[in-house]
């Protein structure tokens, strides 16, 4: 009997420290899993989950069958995970990718603690050259003079319009607005409330975050100002009022649209112009709309401007074996000759040699996004803009579904982020 | 006599050992290790996290922080919540389970799945069926709303609308659940008392009052401290269907605590905020245990 006792003892440290045991060899493989193999191998990170990911997994497969020297691995991690991922990995300094994409939002946050190296040496063992890029892509890479991020792509607000409907409507489908009168003047004329199709449906939640800075940028206006929150500048009010009023005044919206309200609008036809992202390209095409693309018209009143993002190939300051570096730099040069392909998820790569090609000029909305390079504009320079914008985004919601008037709205949005920003 | 005893005890902390070890490692291990970061400075991308004490805590309840309104208005839109929705989960699930007790029995199978089918999908799927149930402008309701020239509700954009809608999606998802619970608590109710209540000529709702919710009153409460903390942590259906809006009228404490830990990055503060908003589910369990059980005695 007393045998059996300890024996069932025995068992249940040998169960214990077996798990125990299990944990840790766990942890092992998966903390070395970045240095497997040599460092010939480099791992490449990008949270491209949508239509996009096939596109650079070809690109990342030609060239690993390009050479034999270097070897790039691809990993998709899910786009809404992509940054706490990333960041996890940066706070354990292990695990992570030898190279990855960021957004230009994100870029600020990273240099300020930084987590990635300045590229300039690296890009110029590569060629990869400045004058290889578009202007606004190749400085959306920089932070204070110092280069950060080789850029992939630029993705601006583009504007989308349904040609039947234009058709219907007595208007060119070939000449799409370019600027506010004409734009109102059509969205009035494509407005016919009886059969609830509208001119022009106002998103009050996503996208609004390009929508509305690039209404604020086309009047001249900023964002930020000295670093600090400048939400209720005399311009920002202009651009929050002319996109109430299209609900409130001029009627071309219905009221109170939902999540998405707007995009189904447009997929039914009766919506008949639309801002959103290059990437809803693929959704158009799947639902066999007759539309067209074209540049942001001129919304505001000063200027032509558009708010936009872009992806970057970015190095982590952790990742110091040279060989690894090389085969990063070998790789981007690669890219940055290659990225037609990337060109056909509907996104314009920032490299010239691509969007200058006569290739990429055939395509139908590409050439329109890439038209929009020069007078783009990215989000503020500042740490967490994320966090910072989102009293804007709030109060912007509640303006444009008439629950407050603009003035107070940006007023409340900039006490709140001020608030925020001195925590 | 002792050592079999001693045997027994031992074979069954053997069959409690597996719980235990997942416990401790997916549970107690990052509960402790959530307080021990409540106490830092811990900005998920700097390598230094500096001690600060009950700083965090202190943040929360200052009202020149930030965080003390991120707090106060989460846990404001979370409690509206769970006082919106628990009452409807407890009185429709026993609703739904009375409902299908007096069904034929052939029928009583089928009925059964159908009601429990959605609680099986995932809150994405919720989301988006209702989403385009709702949608203001193309959506199912509004559209047999104007066949009838009856005004439009902008059901997710407009205040009281947009808790209406989240409430009742959350009661089509997982009232399945509160549903299978009471049917099997009901069949567990004797027949022989409602027989001699029936006998002492009882009406249907004497019987209900007097036999049926007495005998049910433990899984009663089981649901509702269940209901309770499901409520509490509420998170997916504001986070896709309103987006917290409008403005951040639907934003709920969850929603908070996420954008604190991976927007901000500051795992210390979301930390503290967590531990209080437990703290918080704990004692209003224990509140909810003691009044039920008080009226027991009585």
């Amino acid at each position: 009997m007393k045998k059996k006792k300890w024996l069932g003892i025995a068992m249940t440290a040998v169960l214990a420290i077996g798990s125990l045991a299990a944990c840790s060899n766990d942890e092992k493989t998966t903390g070395s899993s970045s240095g497997k193999g040599d460092s010939s191998t480099i791992t490449f990170w990008a949270p491209f989950s949508g239509p996009d990911g096939p596109r650079m997994k070809s690109i990342v497969e030609d060239y690993n069958k390009s050479q034999s020297e270097y070897k790039v691995d691809f990993q998709i991690v899910p786009q809404s995970d992509y940054y706490k991922t990333v960041d996890l990995s940066f706070s354990g300094q292990k695990n992570g990718p030898d190279v990855m994409i960021m957004h230009r939002d994100q870029l600020p946050t990273y240099v300020e603690k930084k987590l990635v190296k300045d590229v300039t040496e690296t890009a110029e063992k590569a060629g990869v050259k400045e004058e290889n890029y578009a202007e606004t892509a190749w400085e959306g890479g920089q932070i204070d003079g110092k280069q950060y991020g080789i850029p992939l792509d630029i993705h601006p607000l583009v504007f989308y319009y349904n040609k039947d409907l234009f058709k219907q409507a007595g208007l060119d489908p070939e000449k799409p607005p370019t600027n506010r009168e004409e734009f109102l003047d059509a969205a009035k004329k494509l407005t016919d409330s009886s059969k609830n199709q509208y001119g022009f449906v106002v998103p009050t939640l996503w996208p609004n975050q390009f929508i509305y800075p690039t209404v604020l940028f086309q009047n001249g206006g900023e964002l930020l100002k000295d670093g600090k929150p400048n939400y209720n500048s005399p311009e920002g009010v202009e651009a929050l009022t002319f996109l109430s009023d299209l609900v409130k005044k001029e009627k071309v919206s219905p009221a109170n649209v939902q999540q998405d309200g707007e995009v189904t609008l447009f997929l039914q036809g009766k919506n008949a112009m639309h801002l959103n992202g290059p990437w809803m390209m693929e959704q158009w095409d799947k639902a066999k709309l007759n539309y067209g693309v074209a540049p942001v018209p001129q919304l505001g009143t000063k200027q032509q401007a558009v708010y936009a993002n872009a992806h970057n190939f970015v190095i982590p300051a952790s990742v110091k074996d040279e060989k690894k570096l090389d085969a990063t730099t070998d790789f981007l040069k690669y890219v940055a000759e290659n990225t037609m392909e990337w060109a056909k998820s509907g996104q314009a790569p920032a490299s010239k040699a691509v969007y200058e090609s006569a290739e990429f000029q055939k395509m139908k909305q590409q050439p329109q996004v890439a038209k929009q390079f020069e007078y783009a504009k990215f989000a503020p320079t500042v740490s967490n803009w994320g966090q910072i914008s989102e009293p804007l985004w709030q109060e912007v919601n509640l303006a444009l579904l008439g629950k407050k008037d603009p003035q107070k709205a940006l007023d409340d949005a900039t006490k709140k982020a001020e608030q925020l920003a001195n925590k | 006599m002792n050592k079999a005893n001693r045997k027994s005890q031992l074979t069954s902390s053997l069959f409690v050992l597996p719980y235990l070890l997942l416990f401790t490692v997916f549970l107690l291990i990052p509960i402790i290790y959530g307080i021990w970061m409540s106490l830092h400075n811990w900005d998920l991308l700097s390598p230094v996290h500096e001690f600060v004490g009950l700083k965090n805590y202190l943040n929360i309840f200052d009202p020149a922080s930030y965080l003390n309104n991120l707090f106060f208005t989460g846990l404001k839109n979370t409690l509206l919540f769970v006082v919106f929705s628990v009452p409807l989960l407890v009185v429709v699930g026993l609703g739904l389970a009375l409902l299908i007790n007096s069904l034929p029995a052939r029928i009583r199978g089928l009925f059964r799945t159908v009601y429990f089918i959605p609680y099986s999908v995932s809150v994405s799927v919720v989301a988006i069926i209702w989403l385009w149930i709702l949608d203001t402008n193309s959506g199912l309701i509004n559209q047999y709303l104007q066949k009838f020239n009856l005004p439009v509700i902008a059901w997710l954009t407009d205040m009281p609308w947009a808790w209406i809608s989240l409430v009742i999606a959350t009661l089509w998802w997982t009232i399945g659940f509160n549903m299978i619970i009471f049917i099997n608590a009901l069949n567990d109710v004797s027949e022989e008392l409602y027989e001699a209540g029936a006998l002492d000529g009882a009406s249907r709702w004497q019987r209900f009052r007097f036999i049926t919710l007495p005998s049910i009153k433990p899984i009663m409460l089981f649901v509702l401290i269940t209901s309770t903390i499901a409520s509490f942590n509420i998170y997916g259906q504001p986070y896709l269907m309103t987006r917290g809006g409008p403005g951040d009228s639907t934003k709920v404490l969850l929603m908070n605590i996420v954008d604190e830990a991976f927007k901000q990055r500051q795992l210390g503060s979301a930390a503290a905020m967590s531990l209080l908003m437990a703290l918080m589910m704990i004692i209003i369990s224990v509140i909810q245990f003691r009044i039920s059980n008080r009226k027991g005695v009585e």
